[in-house]
């Protein structure tokens, strides 16, 4: 089905085809990994751990998977016409898409371990719309899921009337790549993703299968009788339990450190990030351990550049690349990660190529008004004064120490006012924000969509105003913005950005 | 742009307007349609109803079963209905200006938290004239602005003349350029 529709790929009535068959194989797989935990929960409580009713349970449920992913398979057709490409899929609900190549911001490649293993490949096309499902070929040969991509940027670049056609440059391995992690990179970037994810998921685990575990495994008071009345405790010197208090919070650290680098591990390892320039140039990112990814980026999508770092970090000088483009990452990232940890001489020459200049060290960064902290403090106090006397009344008086909290809220409100600055220099704006993920955002002043200046009820009586900036692509819950800043300077700085932005 | 924040630059609205209908409030910007005041108060008439039937239910329950005091709950909320009747349309709507320059939609909204978008006209991807069928009755239709921003996706203007409302979008539709993202 794939081989003969190969030849006619150009003409405007292209055939319609289906994906590789082997993609039921795994579409399969991942909906049966989604129901094996439903199979093994059955197997420990209505089959009381039968293990014949569970086997038959299981090959029913891998007849009917099997089955329902060979109907969609049938039902599901793509055709690639010259300027689009169709899709028509469902079951009883036909549905029928079509996509214009026009439209389509970036086209990535995914390859997880088992497609890996088939020689297949999903192609995933970008246009922007918002909902993360535009198009979704699941999976094709990995040869002519390249190919798809390859015609769709030849398209591209034939739009481009300015541009001279691309002469062939196909992009060799030998190149130099653009910015690329080695193993101890890597490892350095798994040290600051520091997370708990795994011990949630173990406790999540745990929650979900607590037939398993003995009779109030969570419950204090089992483990308080446990212990023959303190006396093991009371019975050890000082030292060794302050030891044992220090190897529980030593071996939560371990688990911290150990999940950042595994997950860092599976989602970078081999990170690549190439300048491609057949077709509209653009950023070709390829990383992954077990899921391969692809992409390409247009270099002339790039509304802004993000440099984010922490306390520790920075120290180091370690920087995390991204750019905020329409089309948000395929991983559910909101920005492009193109370079998780990098120097900033490594960074600089990535943000040259988009035409971003980087942060001079002299530029002339403006605070925000200290309202920024006292006024979110006062609040801070207030609400944890409320909940300090609520709770030390009436559920114990220990409690009443909630108080102190009021003593980090400040400081790091206050810390967090010092690294909210802003800059406006030569059509780009540079924006700081946050102590502990400290970001530098760099924004290409042409690509601003709209600014609001927005007043809330306290922002009246002391007269400042919060800039917010609408560009394409980024998070819409924590839009670009700048707080707590007078009116007037507001509006001043809203009508520069409008003159830059007229001029270009 | 030609006016912001300052009391200077009022005077091209009609000089009689009453004390505290002041240009000041919506910075000398052109007001909505004044039909839309009453409309802003059909809805809130509609709001407070919700309400006060919601409030009598209450009321009612807890009276039968916990003989509390007559009018607890009743008293306050006819008290907010009546603010939200009488005193807030107005307040509302003379928050609301918008402005069309050359090359920019400026748009003004909000009493207590206070917006002020502008989208240049350039930036606009695609214009919507919507009309309800409250609307309808007024002759009003809502601006719809659609940019490519993931803040401000959206912004709306409502409250326009018909008339106003359709000659705005051919103006904007003039300005709107292939592809800008």
């Amino acid at each position: 089905m794939i081989d003969e529709a190969a030849p006619s790929l150009t003409q405007d009535e292209a055939p319609f085809q289906r994906l590789h068959p082997l993609s039921i194989i795994l579409k399969s797989f991942s909906m049966l990994g989604q129901n094996i935990v439903a199979i093994i929960v059955l197997h420990f409580s209505l089959f009381d751990q039968n293990f014949n009713y569970s086997l038959l349970a299981a090959t029913a449920l891998v007849a009917m998977v099997v089955g329902v992913t060979t109907l969609i398979w049938s039902r599901f057709t793509y055709q690639v016409t010259e300027r689009e490409i169709r899709i028509k899929s469902g079951l009883l609900n036909r549905n029928n898409r079509s996509i214009p190549f026009d439209r389509i911001q970036d086209v990535s490649l995914e390859q997880k371990l088992i497609s890996r293993l088939l020689g297949l490949a999903t192609v995933a096309l970008e246009t922007g719309s918002g909902g993360g499902e535009d198009g979704q070929l699941n999976a094709l040969a990995r040869p002519d899921a390249e190919n798809l991509r390859d015609k769709i940027r030849d398209y591209k670049a034939g739009l481009k009337a300015d541009n001279p056609p691309a002469e062939d440059q196909p992009v060799t391995t030998d190149t130099p790549p653009l910015f690329a992690m080695d193993n101890r990179r890597i490892f350095i970037a798994g040290l600051f993703n520091f997370s708990f994810v795994l011990l949630a998921i173990l406790g999540a685990l745990a929650q979900n299968l607590d037939f398993l575990l003995p009779d109030g495994f969570f419950d204090p008071r089992t483990w308080i009788d446990a212990l023959p009345e303190q006396e093991t405790i009371n019975g050890l010197s000082s030292a060794v339990r302050i030891g044992g208090a220090l190897a529980a919070i030593l071996s939560l650290v371990i688990i911290g450190f150990t999940t950042g680098i595994i997950r860092t591990f599976v989602r970078e390892y081999a990170f690549r990030l190439d300048r491609v320039d057949s077709g509209q140039p653009g950023f070709r990112r390829r990383r992954g351990l077990f899921t391969l990814t692809d992409m390409v980026m247009p270099i002339h999508r790039v509304q802004a550049a993000i440099l984010q770092t922490g306390p520790v970090r920075a120290r180091f000088g370690w920087y995390h690349l991204k750019f905020t483009s329409l089309a948000g990452d395929a991983s559910g990232e909101t920005d492009h990660s193109a370079a998780p940890c990098a120097r900033l001489p490594e960074i600089d020459p990535i943000l040259i190529e988009c035409a971003v200049r980087p942060a001079s060290p002299d530029l002339p960064f403006h605070s925000v008004n200290p309202a920024f902290w006292w006024r979110r403090a006062v609040i801070a106090w207030l609400a944890l004064a409320v909940a300090a006397l609520g709770t030390g009344y009436f559920i114990h008086d220990g409690l009443f120490a909630i108080i102190l909290l009021a003593v980090p809220a400040t400081v790091v409100l206050f810390l967090n006012w010092l690294h909210h600055q802003y800059a406006l220099e030569d059509g780009q704006l540079y924006v700081r924000s946050g102590w502990w993920r400290r970001r530098l955002t760099i924004l290409l002043v042409r690509k601003v969509q709209s600014v609001d200046v927005s007043q809330s009820p306290l922002d009246h009586p002391l007269d400042l105003a919060t800039v917010t900036i609408g560009i394409a692509g980024g998070s819409t819950i924590a839009p670009l913005s700048i707080a707590d800043i007078p009116v007037k300077t507001a509006i001043a700085l809203r009508e520069r950005l409008f003159a830059w932005q007229n001029q270009a | 742009m030609t006016e912001h924040a300052s009391n200077s630059s009022i005077s091209q609205q009609s000089p009689a307007l009453e004390p505290d209908l002041q240009p000041t409030y919506n910075q000398g910007l052109t007001p909505l349609h004044p039909p839309q005041k009453s409309l802003i108060r059909v809805n809130m008439i509609l709001r407070a109803l919700i309400l006060l039937i919601l409030a009598s239910v209450a009321e009612l329950l807890l009276y039968m079963h916990h003989q509390v005091q007559p009018a607890l709950v009743l008293g306050p909320v006819t008290v907010f209905a009546i603010l939200l009747v009488f005193v807030l349309p107005h307040r509302i709507y003379r928050r609301w200006g918008y402005d069309m320059g050359d090359e920019q939609l400026r748009v003004l909204r909000g009493f207590l938290w206070r917006t002020d978008t502008i989208v240049p006209f350039n930036r606009i991807q695609h214009i919507d004239v919507a009309q309800g069928p409250l609307q309808r009755l007024f002759d009003l239709s809502t601006l719809i602005v659609h940019t490519a921003g993931t803040h401000n996706s959206i912004v709306t203007l409502p409250g326009l003349a018909t008339i106003d409302a359709e000659a705005m979008r051919e103006t904007i539709k003039g300005h709107i350029r292939q592809d800008m993202i």
